[in-house]
């Protein structure tokens, strides 16, 4: 009898046991915030209505209402400016359903800023109807209704998700973003006072130099031995003399400097890389490059102050041939092989700063490697930048007193890829969270700049996202 | 005393009836000899002792798995010299070497037939997924087995031989064992807890059934991570080890008469949780908050495993053994985003991850030449594997697989008494496949009985191994890289050479006894598969049959009996080349040293056991390649630090051996992570600069109930 109730009670620690080993789910969440998207618009005195954008934290918990207090020195509402809803006695009511993430405002400039006037509006957030909520971020907005530079902001560049299909150029101060797809060129014509051709960087192109300079005299055979070594990603450190010099320095492009004197411009084999790729990969991975477009033998000459190119395939006799010019405010001229046709890239060379981009990179004794994610500062415009790592300063302790202008370097790849680790077969990507960068722009602003995502919120690749805030 | 020694010796007694069944011809030398001279079946003809067998056979008893409280098959192999355990934080697996060849070189088996897992049959298998709760010993055949066990066999095979009787009309067997993960321990989410119920049943005369149900949940070692709520992305997050969850169902039914037949059924299933370190902070820069998300996986394995036997005699004195088993095992993945602070999982994708379904059937007939000195055995052994593997599976990437290997073997081997003393068993067998030209595996068998009790064996052995799904099918082709699989690829050719002197003394008026063996061996694997560079301009990589490994070494051991007083200890020294023709190599061998030993008290009075495990692992060195200062690519000699593994029980029977309970320690040396500069990192890492062997110190405590009437 007492070994069955011995038994008995072993089964009850067994049960026991097991009862206890269920999940304890914590139940904490985040806190419930409402802040403008952005803490400052600059308005292009062009009267134009604007949308002004509200962000929630997380989707809001029930219907409710939330006062935005107007408060302005320089203009006067209904007179120089108005909003929609209209706010009563500078008070804005705005209200939101439960489950929505943001709200919204629209902002009307009423009268033109004269030359030289400073006229700026400023928004509070007040009050909100949801309990608990906490206040934080931008609570403020000013709305500046001359021209200046932003004070800082966020961007989510449109990378385009896994197949990484866009190059997005960046304007800090003037919270501009341009979105071109990234085969929309294959050459770019220097637009300086330098003749020099640089290749598209983010379509795995090369390019490699003949003995010729006849381009009729290039076909398969006379090239035989140097169409494969032109490609880049093949771990042959000797691969860098067919891609531009990484770092943007124009003196090392892997094109000579076009001469005025024909005899030199010699024929090059240019492998045109891959179209954008079409696959769905991995959640965390990449798929960017698709087919292989090819090769085709070009040369570049000078006509007068303008660029000649002329471009064939590889065993054709005969050849295409377009004249180039140099783009006035612009860095490069960029020319579509395909369309046979200049096309419109970059913005002006002022305009923008940052370029989200894939790119040809140098792994050192490795040579060329395609890199994702990459960053390139506008290096032809004069933007400048530099690393900053948190455990000399931390993001929100950086001050305009200690940016440190000696660092500031114009290597295009200075942010580059150096704001995410690597990854590689059974490792994901991430971001680095120990760091931030100090960035001048083409108008001597100077931000500081911290990356915030490097995958969507499912862990996609191609969505980084990023602040940045006005030392200055 | 008394009771205690008939006890133990009607438990040896009553599972040696049942085991050999026939051929009951070994001699008894004395009390303690029983214990042992085990009756094996691997690689035999008949079932027979070790003595009579011509193989080598390394056994694990029963009382050796309880003294460690072993659940499962990782528990117990890592005391073993020339075996090393290597558990995969990644993938929760642990998966084994044997003189340094990976688990593609040997094959687990269960009552003589191989074993299915996700990854193959009877290869690849993962230990921890192996229970061995209903088991009676461990077999262990060093050595190429191609003609026993057909191809992969290569560095040898490991038998698990399953209890299939009872001297009982009922048995049952509940037990819970709770172990600490290194210092972890709790109820709820720490520390591991086994729960288990065996329950056998004699029917009748010739009627015996048993089941099993185990339920072992082993919830990770966190050491420095911490778990999957942990918000931040500082490497943190996730476990060192991953948690694992476990049950596993057993039934037997089990015929003896004029024929014997057994059916036995397995079901296993597991889910491994695997948190990613990674954590996406998703930084909302307007409200400065964060809701950190992770990309997580689960993962979930199931496997279902019938076994029918049928065996007996025919024409007086032929016998015939016929097993058919159809067993299948997958591997599910369910990939999932989690939101940390709301615990909240979203986006969530089951799909298959790898599977194998097997039909096995293998039959023997023996002695059915009525020679006295010769005893023949022919046999076929037909595999049909269905294998799916998921490009998931793949770390570099390859289209989804759906494959068929069928093979269909004849082997047939003889045992040859020239006389009492010298015997010779030479073999081969034929392997027709879909998939490869016919193969041929053949082995040659030397004992001799010299007069002064000295035996000596010479095993000679070969057996192919057939390359895997990555070496085939891998496709990972893009602008940066060019890695291929190779269809054209043909099997690994593996030989080996053992050679084994032994004596057993008597001293003390046979109350001591000591048993001391010697052995020699050379592996060697020809044609071996290496990704290697098959064009320069541009670069590319195909896997290709060109290198080269061999291994050698010698062992010694030694076991010694004296009364409730056991003591084993063994030595063994291996050398290892390889000959990478894919690149710069360095073909010396490069050795290492291994020890092992455990002590075994046992105080008759108390009832009560004293155990003691200890594996001592030299440094073990290995070639490879590095960039010095100047970025130059050159061959070092790369090494991982020496480690042991020291276990230790206390085991007490009370209420008439009712009630059993061990108490004990894992890994006393406190082993986590070995410093090793052997590992080669790759474009996208940095070498590893230690290796996961082990979590720590732990403790456990096993109770188990024995119900017997």
């Amino acid at each position: 009898m007492r070994n069955y109730k011995l038994l008995i009670h072993f089964f009850l620690i067994g049960i026991l046991l097991t009862a206890c080993s269920s999940d304890d789910d914590n139940a904490s969440t985040v806190e419930f915030v409402v802040a403008f998207e952005q803490p400052s618009i600059q308005l292009s005195n062009d009267l134009q209505s604007r949308e002004v954008q509200l962000m929630f934290s997380r989707p809001a918990p029930q219907n409710g209402t939330l006062n935005i207090q107007i408060n302005s020195d320089s203009s006067v509402y209904d007179e120089d400016f108005s909003t929609f809803p209209e706010a009563v006695e500078n008070q804005l009511e705005l209200s939101f359903e439960a489950g929505e993430t943001n709200t919204n405002f629209t902002f009307e400039q009423l009268t033109q800023v004269l030359e030289g006037e400073e006229k700026s509006i400023e928004f509070e957030i007040t009050e909100v109807s949801i309990p608990n909520t906490v206040f934080s971020g931008n609570t403020f907005l000013t709305v500046n209704l001359s021209e200046s530079a932003a004070l800082g902001g966020s961007f989510e560049a449109e990378v385009g998700g896994p197949n990484q299909p866009n190059q997005v150029f960046i304007n800090l101060s003037g919270q501009q973003q341009t979105v071109v797809s990234r085969d929309a060129w294959d050459l770019a014509f220097y637009s300086g006072n330098k003749n020099r051709v640089i290749l598209n960087y983010s379509t795995q192109m090369a390019v490699g130099k003949t003995e010729f300079t006849n381009l009729a005299e290039v076909n398969q055979a006379t090239v035989e031995t140097l169409i494969p070594q032109i490609a880049i990603g093949n771990f042959n450190p000797e691969n860098m003399v067919f891609v531009d010099e990484p770092s943007g320095d124009l003196n090392q492009t892997a094109m000579d400097e076009v001469s005025s004197n024909p005899e030199e411009n010699h024929v090059y084999i240019l492998n045109l890389g891959n179209e954008i790729g079409t696959d769905t990969p991995q959640p965390g991975s990449v798929a960017v490059s698709g087919v292989a477009r090819g090769y085709l033998k070009i040369r570049v000459l000078l006509e007068g102050d303008q660029y000649l190119l002329q471009y064939a395939d590889l065993n054709a006799t005969e050849f295409n041939e377009v004249s180039i010019p140099k783009s006035s405010g612009f860095n490069h001229t960029f020319f579509n092989l395909n369309q046979q046709s200049i096309v419109q890239v970059e913005p002006e060379k002022h305009q923008w700063d940052l370029n989200f981009t894939v790119f040809t990179n140098e792994i050192p004794n490795a040579g060329s490697y395609m890199f994702t994610d990459f960053i390139l500062t506008n290096r032809h415009g004069g933007t400048k930048a530099y690393q900053v790592n948190t455990d000399e300063l931390s993001y929100s302790e950086f001050t305009y007193e200690n940016v440190d202008p000696a660092k500031f370097s114009n290597d295009q790849r200075t942010i580059g890829s150096n704001w995410r680790q690597g990854g590689g077969p059974g490792q994901a990507p991430s971001l680095f969270e120990d760091r931030f960068f100090i960035l001048q722009d083409t108008q001597e602003n100077v931000y500081k700049l911290r990356f915030s995502a490097l995958l969507s919120e499912t862990g996609e690749r191609g969505f980084p996202a990023f602040e940045y805030q006005l030392l200055n | 005393m008394k009771v205690t020694y008939s006890f133990v010796l009607l438990l040896i007694i009553g599972v040696q009836l049942y085991a050999q069944q026939e051929d009951f011809d070994w001699i008894q030398d004395s009390v303690w000899n029983e214990q042992m001279e085990d009756v094996i079946v691997t690689g035999q003809i008949n079932p027979q002792s070790v003595k009579e067998s011509i193989y080598e056979v390394k056994v694990i008893n029963r009382s050796t798995i309880e003294n460690l409280a072993a659940n499962n098959l990782a528990d117990v192999l890592n005391q073993s010299l020339n075996i090393n355990i290597v558990p995969n934080a990644q993938t929760g697996k642990s998966s084994v070497e044997m003189f340094g060849l990976d688990g593609q070189y040997f094959k687990i088996l269960i009552d003589n037939i191989p074993m299915v897992n996700d990854e193959g049959m009877g290869n690849m298998a993962d230990l921890t997924q192996i229970n061995i709760d209903d088991i009676e010993r461990i077999e262990i055949v060093e050595g190429a087995m191609g003609v026993e066990y057909g191809a992969n066999a290569v560095s040898g095979v490991i038998n698990i031989i399953t209890k299939k009787s009872s001297e009982n009309n009922w048995e049952i067997t509940p037990y819970i064992q709770e172990e600490t993960i290194g210092k972890e321990y709790n109820v709820t989410d720490q520390g591991r807890h086994i729960q288990s119920i065996r329950i056998g049943k004699n029917i009748n005369k010739n009627w015996y059934a048993n089941a099993i149900f185990t339920r072992n949940n082993f919830n990770g070692f966190l050491n420095q991570q911490q778990g999957k709520n942990h918000p931040f992305n500082d490497g943190l997050r996730g476990h060192e080890w991953l948690p694992k969850l476990q049950n596993n169902l057993k039934a037997l039914l089990n015929y003896r008469g004029k024929f014997n037949f057994f059916y036995k059924f397995e079901y296993f299933d597991e889910e491994v949780n695997r948190y990613s370190r990674q954590v996406r902070s998703n930084y909302n820069p307007a409200t400065q908050t964060s809701n950190p998300t992770a990309s997580d996986d689960n993962f979930f394995s199931e496997r279902y495993i019938h076994h029918i036997n049928l065996n007996g005699k025919v024409f007086k004195q032929s016998k015939f053994d016929v097993s058919i088993s159809y067993q299948q095992q997958k591997r599910d993945v369910e990939q999932f985003n989690y939101r940390i602070l709301a615990g909240e999982r979203f986006n969530i994708q089951r799909t298959e991850f790898e599977s194998r379904r097997v039909f096995f059937s293998r039959g023997t007939l023996n002695n059915f030449v009525p020679w006295e000195k010769v005893k023949l055995q022919t046999g076929y052994e037909l595999n049909l594997i269905n294998g799916f593997a998921s490009p998931m599976s793949n770390p570099l990437g390859g289209d989804q697989i759906n494959r068929r290997l069928d093979a269909y073997d004849f082997f047939t081997t003889a045992e040859i008494r020239a006389t009492s003393r010298l015997s010779f068993r030479p073999g081969a067998r034929l392997m027709l496949t879909n998939q490869f030209d016919p193969l041929i595996a053949a082995s040659f068998t030397t004992k001799y009985l010299f007069p002064n009790g000295w035996e000596i064996r010479g095993i000679l052995g070969t057996a192919p191994r057939v390359p895997n799904y990555d070496e085939l099918y891998t496709f990972f082709v893009d602008s940066n890289h060019d890695v291929r699989g190779n269809e054209n690829l043909s099997p690994e050719t593996g030989t080996s050479t053992f050679l084994h002197l032994k004596r057993k003394f008597w001293l003390n008026n046979d109350e001591t006894k000591w048993q001391v063996k010697f052995s020699s061996w050379y592996i060697r694997v020809k044609d071996r598969i290496e990704l290697t560079v098959i064009n320069d301009m541009p670069l590319q990589y195909q896997f290709n049959n060109i290198d080269l490994f061999r291994t050698w070494g010698i062992e010694n051991s030694h076991s010694f009996q004296h009364k409730n007083f056991n003591l084993n200890l063994g030595i063994s020294v291996q050398g290892v080349s390889q000959q990478l023709d894919s690149r710069d190599f360095d073909d010396d061998f490069l050795y290492r040293l291994q020890a092992n030993t455990n002590i075994n008290y046992r105080i008759p009075k108390w009832d009560t056991t004293f155990s003691l495990f200890y594996n001592y692992n030299g440094p073990q060195f290995q070639f490879v390649q590095r960039q010095n200062e100047d970025g130059e690519t050159e061959l070092v000699r790369g090494k991982l630090e020496s480690f042991a593994w020291f276990d230790a029980s206390i085991r007490k029977q009370f209420i008439n051996k009712r009630l059993d309970l061990t108490l004990g320690a894992r890994n006393l040396m406190n082993i986590k992570q070995v410093n090793t500069t052997a590992t080669e990192g790759g474009a996208h890492n940095d070498a590893a600069r230690s290796l996961l062997l082990g979590y720590g110190r732990s403790f456990f405590l096993r109770i188990q109930y024995n119900l017997n009437f």
